[in-house]
């Protein structure tokens, strides 16, 4: 004989209920479910049609098991997800970076090669955020299962923000200017030891080496500085005419050496030069021109933009 | 214009608690889901049965109803009846009721339109 999608549905809905009450909720839902198929096979319905109806009506058996259990179907409530989510900024916005910094600092001492560091560190961090994040859901989700008290202090007025001061620099625009900068510095050693252009004598550094002992260093100072800049202005909340100037000078401080170089043949390393035809024969000229002129482009645009923004904020 | 679906909630919302009511005072008489069910949609309770089947459940466990399985007839069924802990908390809960009408009234009554 084969089962009846009534049994089926018993089943599927029982596997959930707690064992002690399993027997009696079924003989009754059961019953109730004989009783309602009765009620439509009297409409004129044909009995087959109406199991199905009465079934699609019950619904999803775990649902229903879970009302018969009285459980709630949510990872996170409302009494636990606002401590769940304070929690895990508090942490997330932490302690990756500190593990991720300490362990590309030890890793920059035991190792030459400055990309293995900073590999380290970003995947090291990576890694401990996806822990945080996952265990300190699964903690929630089961005090949520357990109805654990929190004994959170009750929020009053004095939990207030300082300033409602309207943000206009947000912490997204902030982190992924950061991010940009920490990129391009992790370029320079990246570019020199790293390359993907081999030679024989081993990796091709794309910029002159040269450049190490004199205006890389320089480089290297402004783009700290920026990532300086981009906290200082996060802090302000919105451009002011300091950090307007501030940005000015960085600019310039940036582009100045940079188009010199370029137009002067000394940015690029001679030996990358000499390894590709096109470049020799007239391309270098070519890339110097257009570099040249995103500099600039870029730079002046920046300036103007951190001045609308400056003056917008002012009013 | 509201739209439907926020009337809806919103009437849904005013209809959750009733139905807690209306089966308490339905089972002063002792019946079953099914009939249950029954009677209280022919008074106009729609209710849905996956939601009374748990409630029932639920109530007893609470103390407000009692059951006792009536094997006599072709399927045994289980009857449900409003318990004396059942009947003042009823109480309570229609004095509640007449009294979030009243106050409804008497803030209909003085609110200018």
């Amino acid at each position: 004989m084969t089962t009846s999608l009534t049994d089926r549905y018993l089943t599927a809905t029982l596997r959930s209920v707690p064992a002690p009450r399993r027997e009696e909720i079924a003989t009754e839902l059961r019953a109730s479910i004989a009783d309602m198929i009765d009620g439509r096979t009297a409409d004129g319905h044909d009995a087959a049609t109406a199991e199905r109806e009465v079934l699609n009506e019950l619904g999803d058996p775990a649902q229903l098991a879970a009302r018969y259990a009285d459980r709630r179907l949510q990872l996170i409530g409302p009494a636990y997800y606002l401590a769940w989510q304070r929690l895990l900024i508090v942490l997330l916005s932490t302690i990756p970076a500190i593990v991720g910094v300490v362990v590309g600092v030890v890793t920059a001492t035991t190792s030459d090669n400055p990309g293995n560091a900073i590999g380290a560190a970003v995947s090291t961090a990576f890694n401990v955020a996806v822990q945080i994040a996952f265990w300190v859901t699964a903690v929630f989700a089961v005090m949520e299962r357990l109805g654990t008290q929190l004994n959170l202090p009750e929020w009053n007025v004095d939990q207030l923000p300082d300033e409602p001061v309207e943000r206009v620099i947000s912490l997204t625009d902030a982190c992924s200017a950061i991010v940009f900068l920490v990129l391009t510095i992790a370029f320079l050693p990246w570019q020199q030891f790293q390359s993907v252009i081999s030679s024989d004598g081993g990796r091709l550094p794309i910029l002159d080496p040269a450049l190490w002992t004199s205006w890389i260093p320089v480089f290297l100072a402004v783009l700290v500085a920026s990532i300086g800049l981009e906290i200082a202005k996060y802090r302000a909340r919105r451009w002011t005419w300091s950090l307007v100037a501030v940005n000015a000078a960085l600019n310039l401080a940036f582009a100045v050496p940079a188009i010199w170089l370029l137009l002067n043949d000394r940015l690029l390393n001679p030996d990358f030069v000499a390894r590709f035809a096109w470049l020799r024969d007239g391309g270098l000229d070519i890339v110097a021109r257009i570099s040249v002129t995103a500099i600039i482009l870029i730079s002046i645009w920046d300036v103007i933009d951190s001045v609308i923004k400056a003056r917008r904020a002012a009013r | 214009m509201v739209s439907d679906d926020v009337l809806r909630t919103h009437l849904q919302e005013l209809r959750r608690g009733t139905v807690v009511v209306a089966s308490l005072v339905a089972l002063r008489r002792a019946d079953y889901g099914y009939a249950l069910l029954q009677r209280l949609t022919g008074h106009g309770f729609p209710v849905d049965a996956n939601t009374l089947y748990p409630l029932l459940r639920r109530l007893e466990e609470q103390g407000l109803l009692t059951s006792e399985w009536n094997t006599e007839e072709s399927r045994p069924r289980k009857f449900y009846r409003t318990s004396d802990a059942g009947e003042r908390a009823l109480d309570r809960m229609l004095d509640d009721l007449a009294a979030v009408q009243t106050s409804l009234a008497a803030l209909i009554e003085g609110a200018p339109r």
